[in-house]
């Protein structure tokens, strides 16, 4: 490999692309641990929809977790070309289900003490 | 520099659009505006700062994901603790405010390394940095008044 084909003799000193990898595999898992906790609690309280909230959000989770781990293998050439490696997409999806998410808890929260 | 995103290479690179003003291009502005992508500006700063500031974007969601866990456990799990839902309320609306600012925050960070100015600032952290405080504080209030 040279300097020609954009690969240089150390790939990625600060093994940047790895540890974003594991910060989006950590959020991807605290997802389906919070969409778990909530499936968990409204299904003991008989809220089926906001149990199924739950269950959606950990599925977001998992997919994305899945997503992390096969993107990050494909950021080395991006990244020694010069290329952008932003995903605003990811972010959105991931920005928006925990929105819906934490939405859906509250209102949770309000109709269990409610309910007393 | 290729003229096509290596992940969608049916779709131009935004960067190397031409100018030039149709219809279509002005609907795709549209939902660029409400999809807030930070590429319609600027340069790609250096790939480092670029996954550093999604690296902050992901430790807010987790944030977000952690005062909700907190706030549907002590609305769920703790019995007989006086108190325990407005601890839950507040939790679970901390949640939502960071979640629910976490994407403009980012794109807006995203957006000023592309233009190379100053980071915004954000009022996010000491609004977490007390209420967190103050939870703490008014949890272990509640728990002495519960048990006394």
């Amino acid at each position: 490999m040279s300097d020609a084909d954009g690969y240089h003799g150390v790939a990625d000193p600060g093994l940047q692309q790895e540890r974003t990898a594991l910060a989006w595999e950590r959020t991807a898992i605290s997802s389906m641990a919070a969409g778990i906790l909530l499936a968990r609690f409204a299904a003991a309280n008989a809220h089926p929809t906001l149990s199924a909230v739950g269950v959606i959000q950990s599925i977001i989770g998992a997919v994305v977790l899945v997503w992390a781990g096969l993107h990050y293998d494909d950021l080395h050439l991006p990244i020694r070309s010069g290329r952008s490696v932003v995903h605003p997409s990811a972010a959105r999806l991931l920005g928006l289900s925990t929105v819906v998410f934490s939405g859906f808890a509250f209102v949770f929260a309000l109709i269990v003490i409610s309910d007393g | 520099m290729p003229a096509v995103s290596r992940y969608h290479p049916d779709v131009a690179d935004p960067d190397d659009e031409p100018a030039v003003e149709t219809a279509a291009r002005r609907r795709a502005g549209l939902v660029r505006r409400v999809l807030n992508d930070p590429r319609d500006v600027g340069e790609h700063p250096d790939y480092r700062f670029t996954l550093a500031n999604e690296r902050t974007f992901l430790a807010w969601i987790r944030t977000a994901l952690a005062l909700a866990a907190g706030g549907l456990g002590i609305v769920s799990f703790i019995d007989n603790l006086y108190g325990k839902e407005l601890l839950g309320l507040v939790l679970l609306g901390l949640s939502f405010v960071t979640s629910a600012t976490s994407y403009r925050r980012w794109a807006a960070n995203e957006r000023s390394m592309r233009l190379d100015e100053p980071l915004p600032t954000s009022w996010l952290p000491l609004v977490i940095a007390v209420g967190t405080g103050v939870i703490g504080i008014a949890a272990a209030i509640f728990f002495a008044a519960t048990e006394f």
